[in-house]
């Protein structure tokens, strides 16, 4: 058996956070199970990219890295990466295959699994004892604590932001990593899909149900003449400006970028609500985002009751220290 | 005029030539009239029977006919000067029955009433101060009409109204004529064939114009639904509601036959005084036009035949125009049947209806939010929970549990409940009573929230409700009975009111306007107890359209989950009335109309008066707790 | 055309979350439910291929006998006929052993397209349809929110992370799992019901199906998260509570 292997994710050319973070995964199921940990990329050209890691002193903690290598694996297909890895780990019987639980991973992991006889168990927060992998049920409601059966390769892939990535190495390197190439046979017909190039949404002027931060003022911001301090704050946090109804009705920001049961419904990775009060049209609109802020003067305004975080306060003195904070960071 | 007591003179007896002319034109008009008249009732007989419709109790229904039909009340108390015309132009006809009938009878040689003496002499000089009265009414009517020209009777000038007008003003003029030339003679006679060929000309005339009110309007005011708002239950696999002629009931009819064009149905809507493509009035004369061209067996799409196919969508079934009706015809169930169709066959693909459907097909309310957030103020709120023990379960509705504004409605009458020491218990779950879903016409997902909601009650042994949201009490009350007995319901105005003298007064001379909502007045009937418990905390003054007249606020029917409205915003011209009346408090008991209210009167940005609902004024007087 | 559309039917979203005596959690404690919502969304590009192009569109699902409310639904919203494959234990499969099912009872059907959702709202594993391509030996793309039909099979829009979009030529027969929002969904009407009333449902019994080997993905356990979500104050001074946020934003909620 060949222990634990990662399979690294690259974006633009280099390795991927959230594959970092799998190695973080797998360093702790190593500390569990006491397997050796190996690791794999794979695309058309991979030697650059296999000699940086190895030189790498993060990737000190993996023996081996394996380049899975094919002129047809330039572009990612899920036929192609299936194919190539089951003939690949068909020669290396690992015991635990782990995967960064990315869109792309979502889209071939599972058939990998199943061409071996295994179900993955997909999206996992924890590892522990056992080893058993934690992974959220009823959205978020429930923690579901799985174990692995049978003789097969244990297949995992592990949320995004649920393992610490180890940025630094605390020990210097020992020696360098082992780089093996791999050359799956692949034959073009294999490959069924046809896959496009990436492109970004038509540019219309604002899509507030793509914008991945959003800015929101409601009231609060007592007048027209002070939205482009919001618009500052937005423009400092890349984000997208939004707003309540009442603002957008008295035309403070045009009506595309509301927020609200008349509005838009969005679910960004960071709403911001400044001087917002929390009605429920307006709830019911941002009500799904990940991380809500909320700076208001009223600490009873029911915006806090689905707030992350808080500050009761004066949003003109907040935002500016805000502002300040955060561009002061950029320059770091 | 005349100086009584001059007699009627008569003509001097007729040549066998003009009884033979007489009644061949007689028999003619008469025909044209049957022909016409029997077509009409054909149509109307063979449209759909209406499901659920029970004669009795027929005490109301006479009560109506004598107050509506006989002494007109409806007709003048809501266009008093107009009205009062009328009601002259109707006696008139009516006292002017024994006199046509004598008029014919002479023309055949048989004339019984006599002039001169007796019965017929008092008759007579009685009928001809009603023709002063009547032919008064018409002019007035028909100065109105043609040089005031009011708004509600449509843009387009009516001709034939005017032909009508001036056919009863000869009617009368050629009566009272009668008594100021001698009897006997040549001008009796030409005077008698005059009145005559008016006569003849008039009669079919009625059926072809709005004027076969004067036939129809007494049986449309008898035979109406009993009950206001009423919607009657869909029959068996293939109904739908009003989707095309075939749909098309007696009732629905026989009232789109009895229209008389008045306008006041339009006049009092929201949504046509603000600028909306709905016009009530069009849509019953969009259903005449395609009774008289498609007859009530085509399979035409009704809605493809409105004139805006849209318009039902933009009523807030606030029932104004069923309320003002003259003649009885009953909006609601109609405009609630075209929606009906459109939705129970998916026609309606209207985005954000599509999106309150789904909330409701899968969530406990029409927000789209979770329970867990009712949970989390049931117990922040210290609410008890009902356990078959408590006198009152209260029903917090949608509005009650997930919005800040009913939230603080709830909590200020939990309050009050607790001083009165009455025991009351929330439900853990509760599920939309189904208004919206209701209003809009979808009777599959209505049907599923009231019978879960049946069950739900049966199974906590429910016997009495307080809610503070008159659409939930309406639902409760009178929807929910389709498909099982509700248990007893009351708005919290009436309990409040049952209340009100054992409830502390917050002493304050602040003036306070009421808003009388729509589901609670019109559809309820109740205006005094609101108005009773407001007075607790301040000076009433009214808004000009107030109580039986008040103005909606824009959300019922649907409207407050279909997002934006085009053009001027019903609950805008509704916050100015109320603003207007220079009250420093308006009143509200109805947490929608509260929030439609609050929207508008916060774009209106200056110092604008406060917004508080009768809960929260019987609160004001309690001592700190 | 043929269309299979695999949907689950799940425990309503408010419904109370229920962990018995021994820890395990069960589909089956719950009371309510309701189609998994991005099912309802492959039904609906199966609903709209066929009102464009004319086909017939089956919904299949696995499960015990509540399972066949969700079936109606699907027929309700427009599907022509529904295949239930029964069986009481579907809580205790894997997501390999639902797939395995699912291939024995479609592939006599062959299809020209199988749409399932992205994934469901109970477990939210998101590999059903892409197992099931695999044992159907079948092309597959995931995570779909556009399908247009070619010559050839299907020109695909698939959602890539942050925003980007990427369009894929896939070859008929295919799999699809279609993500939310992608199209707008059609609430279920009256008349839907009515004429569901005549549509066949065919039920077939798990065990006749195919012999599922022992699950490998086991759920022992459940437990209720630690962190309940509570709204965490800062204070201090503007300056300070704006660098608290910042700190807080990078570090634990980990979106800057």
């Amino acid at each position: 058996m060949s222990g634990i292997w990662v399979v690294l994710e690259t974006r633009e050319g280099s390795v991927s956070r959230m594959s970092w973070e799998a190695v973080a995964a797998a360093l702790q199921l190593s500390a569990i199970v006491g397997l050796p940990i190996s690791a794999a990329v794979i695309g058309a050209q991979t030697e650059l990219l296999a000699a940086e890691l190895a030189a790498n002193p993060i990737t000190q903690a993996v023996n081996k890295l394996i380049r899975i290598e094919h002129p047809l694996l330039g572009e990612y297909t899920a036929d192609g990466f299936s194919l190539s890895m089951e003939l690949f780990f068909a020669t290396e019987k690992p015991s635990y295959i782990l995967f960064p639980h990315s869109y792309q991973v979502r889209d071939y992991a599972p058939a990998l699994a199943a061409r071996m006889g295994q179900a993955l168990i997909g999206d996992v927060i924890a590892i522990d004892d056992g080893p058993v992998f934690t992974r959220q049920l009823l959205q978020g409601r429930l923690n579901g604590h799985y174990r692995h059966s049978g003789d097969g390769p244990c297949f995992l892939s592990v949320q995004a932001g649920a393992f610490a990535a180890q940025t630094e190495q605390a020990q210097p390197a020992s020696s360098a990593t082992e780089v093996t190439l791999f050359t799956p046979t692949l034959t073009p017909e294999k490959i069924r899909t046809k896959p496009g190039t990436p492109f970004r949404a038509a540019a219309q002027s604002v899509d507030l149900s793509a914008a991945q931060r959003i800015v929101s003022v409601g009231r609060g911001i007592k007048d027209a003449e002070h939205i482009p301090l919001a618009q500052q704050l937005a423009t400092a946090l890349g984000a997208e400006l939004a707003g309540s109804r009442p603002v957008c009705d008295q035309g403070w920001l045009p009506a595309e970028r509301q927020v609200g049961s008349s509005g838009n419904t969005v679910a960004p990775k960071l709403y911001l609500a400044l001087g917002i009060s929390g009605a429920i049209q307006h709830l019911v609109g941002m009500k799904g985002s990940q991380c809500i802020v909320a700076i208001n003067q009223d600490a009873d305004a029911p915006i806090f009751e689905v707030a992350d975080y808080g500050i009761v306060g004066d949003l003109f003195e907040v935002v500016p220290a805000l502002i300040e904070a955060l561009n002061a960071a950029k320059q770091l | 005029m005349m100086p009584f007591p001059a007699t009627l003179a008569e003509p001097r007896a007729f040549s066998l030539a003009e009884k033979l002319l007489f009644i061949a034109l007689a028999t003619t008009s008469a025909t044209a009239f049957w022909l016409r008249v029997r077509g009409i009732f054909t149509k109307i007989l063979q449209s759909k029977k209406d499901p659920g419709f029970r004669p009795s109790p027929v005490g109301k229904r006479l009560r109506d006919f004598v107050w509506e039909v006989l002494c007109q009340a409806k007709v003048i108390r809501e266009r008093p000067l107009p009205g009062l015309a009328h009601a002259f132009v109707f006696w008139g006809f009516c006292a002017f029955a024994l006199v046509t009938l004598n008029h014919c009878a002479v023309g055949l040689g048989a004339g019984f009433l006599a002039p001169s003496h007796g019965f017929g002499q008092v008759y007579f000089s009685a009928a001809a101060t009603f023709a002063v009265a009547c032919a008064l009414g018409i002019f007035g009517l028909l100065l109105r009409r043609f040089l005031a020209r009011p708004r509600w009777l449509g843009a387009k000038l009516s001709w034939e109204s005017g032909v009508v007008a001036l056919l009863i003003l000869a009617l009368m003029a050629t009566y009272l004529a009668a008594f100021c030339v001698a009897d006997g003679g040549n001008a009796a006679h030409l005077l008698w064939w005059a009145h005559t060929l008016v006569l003849l000309i008039f009669l079919p005339l009625i059926p072809h114009t709005k004027h076969l009110h004067l036939l129809l309007s007494p049986f449309s005011v008898f035979l109406s639904r009993g009950g206001f708002g009423q919607i009657p239950p869909l029959v068996g696999d293939e109904d739908f509601g009003l989707v095309a002629g075939t749909d098309l009931t007696q009732l629905v009819s026989l009232q789109a036959y009895s229209c008389v064009e008045c306008g006041r149905c339009t006049e009092h809507c929201p949504a046509a005084n603000t600028g909306k493509l709905l016009n009530p009035k069009e849509i019953i004369l969009d259903l005449r036009s395609y009774l008289n061209e498609l007859g009530p067996a085509s399979e035409v799409p009704l809605l493809e035949k409105l004139t805006a196919p849209q318009a039902p969508f933009q009523c807030t079934t606030c029932g104004a125009c069923e309320f003002q009706c003259p003649v009885g015809i009953e909006h609601l169930p109609i405009l609630i049947g075209l929606r009906r169709g459109a939705v129970n066959t998916g026609a309606w693909a209207d985005e954000r209806g599509a999106k309150l459907f789904l909330a409701l097909e899968r969530g406990s309310n029409p927000l789209g939010i979770p329970a867990a957030e009712r949970d989390k103020f049931i117990q922040k709120q210290g609410l008890p929970i009902f356990d078959g023990t408590q006198e009152y379960c209260l029903w917090l509705g949608c509005m009650g549990a997930y919005d800040p504004k009913g939230r603080e409605i709830v909590a200020n009458l939990s309050r009050v409940m607790n001083y009165l020491g009455t025991s009351y218990g929330v439900l853990r779950r509760e599920r939309c009573t189904g208004d919206a879903a209701r209003r809009l016409g979808n009777d599959l997902l209505f049907q599923q929230l009231a019978e879960a909601n049946l069950e739900t009650m049966a199974q906590y042994k429910v016997k009495k409700m307080v809610s503070i949201c008159p659409h939930c009490v309406r639902t409760i009350e009178q929807d929910w009975k389709e498909f099982g007995t509700p248990p007893a319901v009351e708005h919290h105005s009436e309990f409040l009111a049952r209340n009100a003298e054992r409830l502390p007064r917050h002493e304050s001379q602040e003036k306070l306007v009421f808003h009388d909502p729509c589901y609670l007045g019109r559809y309820r009937n109740i205006y005094d107890e609101p108005r009773a418990v407001a007075a607790l905390a301040g000076k009433l003054v009214e808004a000009p359209r107030n109580k039986e007249r008040s103005f909606c606020c824009g959300a019922g029917g649907g409207q407050a989950f279909l997002g934006e409205e085009t053009g001027e915003r019903v609950s805008h011209a509704r916050a100015a009335e109320l603003v207007a009346t220079g009250a420093g408090i308006i009143g509200t008991a109805c947490p929608f109309c509260h929030s439609m209210l609050r929207d508008a009167l916060n774009s209106s940005g200056e110092h604008a008066p406060q917004l508080l609902d009768i809960a929260q004024l019987a609160a004001r007087g309690l001592p700190e707790s | 055309m043929k269309i299979i559309v695999a949907i689950k039917q799940v425990p309503e979203r408010d419904a109370r979350v229920r962990i018995d005596a021994n820890g395990q959690w069960s589909p089956e404690f719950d009371q309510q439910y309701a189609l998994n919502e991005p099912d309802a969304y492959a039904l609906e590009e199966a609903l709209q291929l066929k009102e464009k192009h004319g086909a017939e569109v089956i919904a299949v699902s696995v499960g015990p006998e509540r399972v066949a409310a969700a079936l109606r639904d699907a027929l309700a919203k427009g599907a022509d006929r529904a295949l239930h494959l029964q069986c009481d234990a579907v809580g205790s499969l894997d997501a390999l052993g639902v797939a395995r099912l699912l291939a024995a009872a479609v592939k006599p059907e062959n299809a020209d397209l199988l749409l399932t959702g992205l994934q469901s709202e109970d477990l939210g594993q998101g590999q059903t349809g892409v197992i099931l391509a695999e044992l159907l030996g079948l092309p597959h793309a995931s995570l779909i929110v556009r399908v247009e039909k070619t010559e050839s099979g299907f020109t695909v829009k698939r959602e890539l992370e942050e925003g980007w979009f990427q369009c894929i030529e896939v070859p008929a027969p295919a799999v699809l799992t279609i993500q939310s929002g992608g199209n707008k969904l059609r609430y279920a009407t009256l008349m839907g019901i009515k004429r569901a009333k005549a549509k066949e449902v065919r039920r077939i019994a798990a065990t006749e199906l195919v012999k599922l080997p022992a699950p490998t993905a086991i759920l022992e356990r459940v437990t209720l998260p630690l962190k309940q979500k509570s709204t965490q104050m800062l204070t201090g001074s503007p300056k300070e509570s704006a660098t608290a946020l910042i700190e807080k934003l990078k570090q634990e909620a980990r979106v800057l």
